[in-house]
């Protein structure tokens, strides 16, 4: 598997340059804003680790890129890096599926008879589940199946680098805090 | 021996190659089915049948031969020999060639189907990707046998290329959740895929907490982050006017390794006050000072950044 030691190192890096650029922004943010800029700086980090393109990296930049476009309090300078990267990464169509979940809506509306065979109930469960995940990963609503199970994947091994980052610098603050 | 083993292949109906020797066999074999059963036990029991086997037989055992690579011949080789140590199996079946071609398919098609079809499944699972081999494997249903067919498939499944590439898709996906399931701790055991997904939500929904809960801690606990990043990056020897980040961090700052003796380099240094004071002379006083051995030897899991630290109280005092 990868290597997550220089995983970490890099997320910590990316992570560290965001906060930097965050600080030097504004000086007296409250908690939650201290907690978004954490949370968004390590977010971006993580996503931009790796050369890997994978679909939830980018739907990532793209949701910041919004968000940062409708809330203007957002400090920009420290998004233009990646805004940047966002904006080359939009212009790259990546596989926006055509939205079938209104679609869907429609149909089981219509949809009258519901078949009690063991195989679709299983089958029914098993879309359930998918649909939610899809709703967890960023991004994932534009993801098939095969490409859903990927993306978990790589979603779930940078987010446990990203915790266990994230655990080590808290501990280590703490402890500092505690015994001075 | 091997003359058993290519008999068992051919019983499959897993011939390749050349066709006329595939339906001769097809037909001779259920031409033996069709015996009455007083003469297929007379067969079973003859210790030896110098009788001529079959026309077929020794034609399927060359193509037997050609086309199956190794690894299944060796399946089928102790197929075989399973079946012939089994309880059911006559204990008289005989070596012969003669007798070998004639008997044991028939044992094995009248007493061990069951593990016949899960033997002859599990080869195919082996091979189950689509391999380019001469001919066709549609078994047991004496579907089309089109030639130049580039998939092997499975006893009693269709053949056409929408189901075909249904179960390939299927397959990818099934060995990609395998790789999920390994990840994700505590799905090993667990079969079924619903189950399976239910625990890959429920851990990326745990670790999303987990950032947040995070997160919402360190900005608790640092009033002012920028004083922490210059300590951490000063211990990682970077400097701080750099924006851009070396490629490489020294190897040996990493905490990765476990060996005591790169920790103690890095004690060393910080140990003097006179260290702290350049740094605490930025004009603030930041409770919230990460001492670098700290930032520095924290990066390893949290429970070892504990007992670290507590180590390192220790030699400061």
């Amino acid at each position: 598997m990868r290597n997550l030691s220089s995983l970490k190192k890099e997320f910590l890096r990316k992570w560290i340059k965001g906060l930097r650029k965050y600080n030097s922004q504004k000086k007296n943010m409250n908690l939650l804003e201290r907690k978004k800029a954490i949370k968004l700086s390590a977010d971006l980090a993580m996503a931009s680790t790796k050369d890997k393109t994978t679909l939830w990296r980018k739907a990532l930049f793209a949701n910041t890129s919004t968000k940062i476009d409708d809330e203007q309090d957002m400090s920009t300078t420290s998004s233009t890096p990646q805004k940047k990267v966002i904006r080359k990464n939009s212009t790259n169509s990546y596989p926006l599926r055509k939205r079938i979940t209104g679609r869907r809506k429609i149909l089981r509306r219509n949809h009258t008879k519901e078949r009690v065979e063991a195989s679709f109930i299983a089958m029914r469960l098993v879309k359930k589940r998918t649909r939610k995940l899809k709703s967890l990963l960023p991004g994932g609503k534009f993801m098939d199946d095969s490409c859903l199970v990927d993306e978990t994947l790589d979603y779930i091994e940078s987010l446990k680098a990203q915790v266990e980052v994230m655990r080590c610098l808290v501990t280590s603050s703490e402890l500092f805090i505690n015994q001075p | 021996m091997e003359q058993t083993t290519l008999e068992s292949i051919q019983f499959n109906e897993e011939i390749q190659g050349i066709m006329a020797p595939a339906s001769e066999t097809a037909n001779s074999f259920t031409a033996l089915l069709e015996l009455p059963p007083t003469q297929v036990v007379e067969l079973l029991h003859s210790p030896e049948i110098t009788g001529k086997p079959p026309k077929p037989y020794p034609l399927t055992c060359d193509t037997g031969n050609l086309t199956f690579p190794s690894n299944t011949t060796a399946r089928f080789s102790v197929l075989a020999g399973e079946n012939k140590n089994s309880p059911e199996v006559k204990d008289e079946v005989p070596e012969t060639e003669g007798g070998g071609c004639v008997s044991d398919p028939t044992i094995e098609n009248k007493k061990s189907k069951g593990a016949k079809r899960k033997e002859r499944e599990k080869k195919v699972k082996v091979s189950s990707k689509k391999i380019k081999s001469i001919g066709d494997e549609n078994s047991g249903n004496g579907g089309d046998e089109l030639p130049y067919v580039h998939v092997r498939v499975r006893r009693g499944q269709a053949t056409d290329s929408h189901s075909l590439a249904e179960r390939a898709r299927r397959e990818k996906i099934n060995a990609r959740m395998k790789l999920l399931q390994e990840l994700v701790p505590g799905c090993n055991k667990i079969s079924g895929t619903a189950l399976v997904l239910d625990k890959i939500i429920n851990h990326v929904q745990s670790l999303q907490h987990e950032v947040e809960i995070l997160s919402m801690k360190l900005a608790a606990v640092n009033p002012i982050i920028d004083s922490n990043l210059e300590s951490i990056l000063a211990t990682e020897g970077l400097s701080l006017m750099d924006s851009n980040f070396p490629a490489t961090v020294a190897p040996v700052v990493w905490p990765e390794t476990p060996h005591n003796g790169n920790r103690q380099q890095f004690q060393l240094p910080w140990q003097s006050d006179a260290f702290h004071q350049p740094l605490w002379g930025r004009g603030e006083n930041n409770p919230n000072f990460m001492t670098p051995e700290n930032s520095l030897l924290s990066y390893d899991s949290s429970a070892n950044s504990v007992s670290l630290h507590s180590n390192q109280m220790k030699m400061e005092q």
